[in-house]
């Protein structure tokens, strides 16, 4: 196994491309639909040019630079990428309680610097307009509706990752593109209504990035998106590992 | 079984082991015996190397295709 320095490389590395293209799309996304007429006051700008067309792309960045990162990363770090997946496969003894803390660490400073270089790259319109892609809960959309949606969406990711690559009667090779289109099909449900972050790093990277660039400060809705992913991806190990326990 | 290197160069040598690849019979001075390290894990665990090698018995041939020359 690689050292942890090599492995916490490799979760900063994966959680980087995740953030950098994914919540990269959805700045992106809002800066295209700058300036369009909005269909109703649900709507902030992604999905007035192509409905959930707009969030199955969003939803697809994510979910084929995840499935990249699974397959280039997973033999060395286990790719998490996600600090509710770390500790959802520590809570069912699946990974080591003393890994658990660096590999978060490096998951938010992958992201952190993803949202930097994002915005470094693409312009201060990337933080004035799209957000950095930053997660909140969208209009008409409460706390505790958004805190419910992100457990509901982190814990099919959970599900999945736990039948498609942890069960050990799971088919080899497979779980890189079916954790990438999982993520793909939840963002496309749940983007409108929580952001569909599923993944306190990802929300993080872009909540510091815009706090640093002078943004739009969000951090009173960080609670959602930790006890939201966490709570779903505990969930969903213990539930998985309860209904696959021989008895 | 009689060594089939050996056997085209007009010599009669007893077969000691024979090719996992093309099934040659080998006697002990055509065959190669290569480790193969065995790795178990992958996503979302890393993966681990297996203490253990998996031993694979080649003739000159194979293992010269094996090794890419």
């Amino acid at each position: 196994m690689a050292n942890i320095q090599k492995r916490c490389l490799a979760e900063f590395i994966g959680t980087f491309f995740l953030v950098f293209m994914g919540a990269g799309a959805a700045a992106i996304t809002l800066m295209i639909t700058k300036g369009t007429a909005l269909p109703n006051t649900f709507n902030i700008g992604i999905g007035a040019l192509g409905g959930l067309g707009d969030w199955l792309a969003i939803g697809l960045a994510f979910g084929l630079a995840i499935a990249a990162s699974i397959y280039a990363l997973g033999n060395v770090s286990g790719c998490h990428i996600n600090p509710a997946v770390t500790i959802g496969l520590w809570s069912v003894k699946k990974f080591p309680g003393r890994d658990v803390v660096p590999y978060i660490v490096s998951q938010l400073a992958g992201a952190s610097v993803a949202s930097l270089l994002f915005a470094a790259v693409v312009g201060m319109n990337a933080v004035t307009v799209g957000g950095l892609g930053a997660t909140a809960p969208f209009p008409t959309i409460g706390y505790l509706q958004a805190l419910v949606a992100e457990t509901v969406g982190t814990f099919l990711l959970m599900l999945a990752i736990m039948g498609v690559a942890v069960d050990k009667r799971a088919t080899p090779g497979f779980a890189g593109i079916v954790i990438g289109l999982t993520v793909a099909g939840i963002i496309t449900t749940l983007g409108n209504i929580s952001g569909s972050s599923l993944n306190p790093a990802r929300t993080f990277g872009p909540y510091l990035g815009d706090t640093l660039l002078g943004g739009t400060n969000l951090w009173i809705y960080l609670p959602i998106y930790i006890i939201g992913p966490i709570l779903g991806a505990v969930l969903a190990a213990l539930a998985y590992q309860y209904m696959t326990k021989e008895d | 079984m009689k060594c089939y290197i050996c056997a085209k160069e007009g010599k009669d040598t007893e077969a000691v082991a024979i090719c996992i690849v093309c099934g040659m019979g080998l006697c002990m001075d055509h065959v190669i015996r290569e480790d193969v390290t065995l790795w178990e894990g992958g996503y979302p665990f890393p993966s681990e190397k297996v203490k253990k090698t998996l031993p694979r018995i080649l003739c000159p041939e194979c293992y010269a295709a094996l090794e890419g020359g």
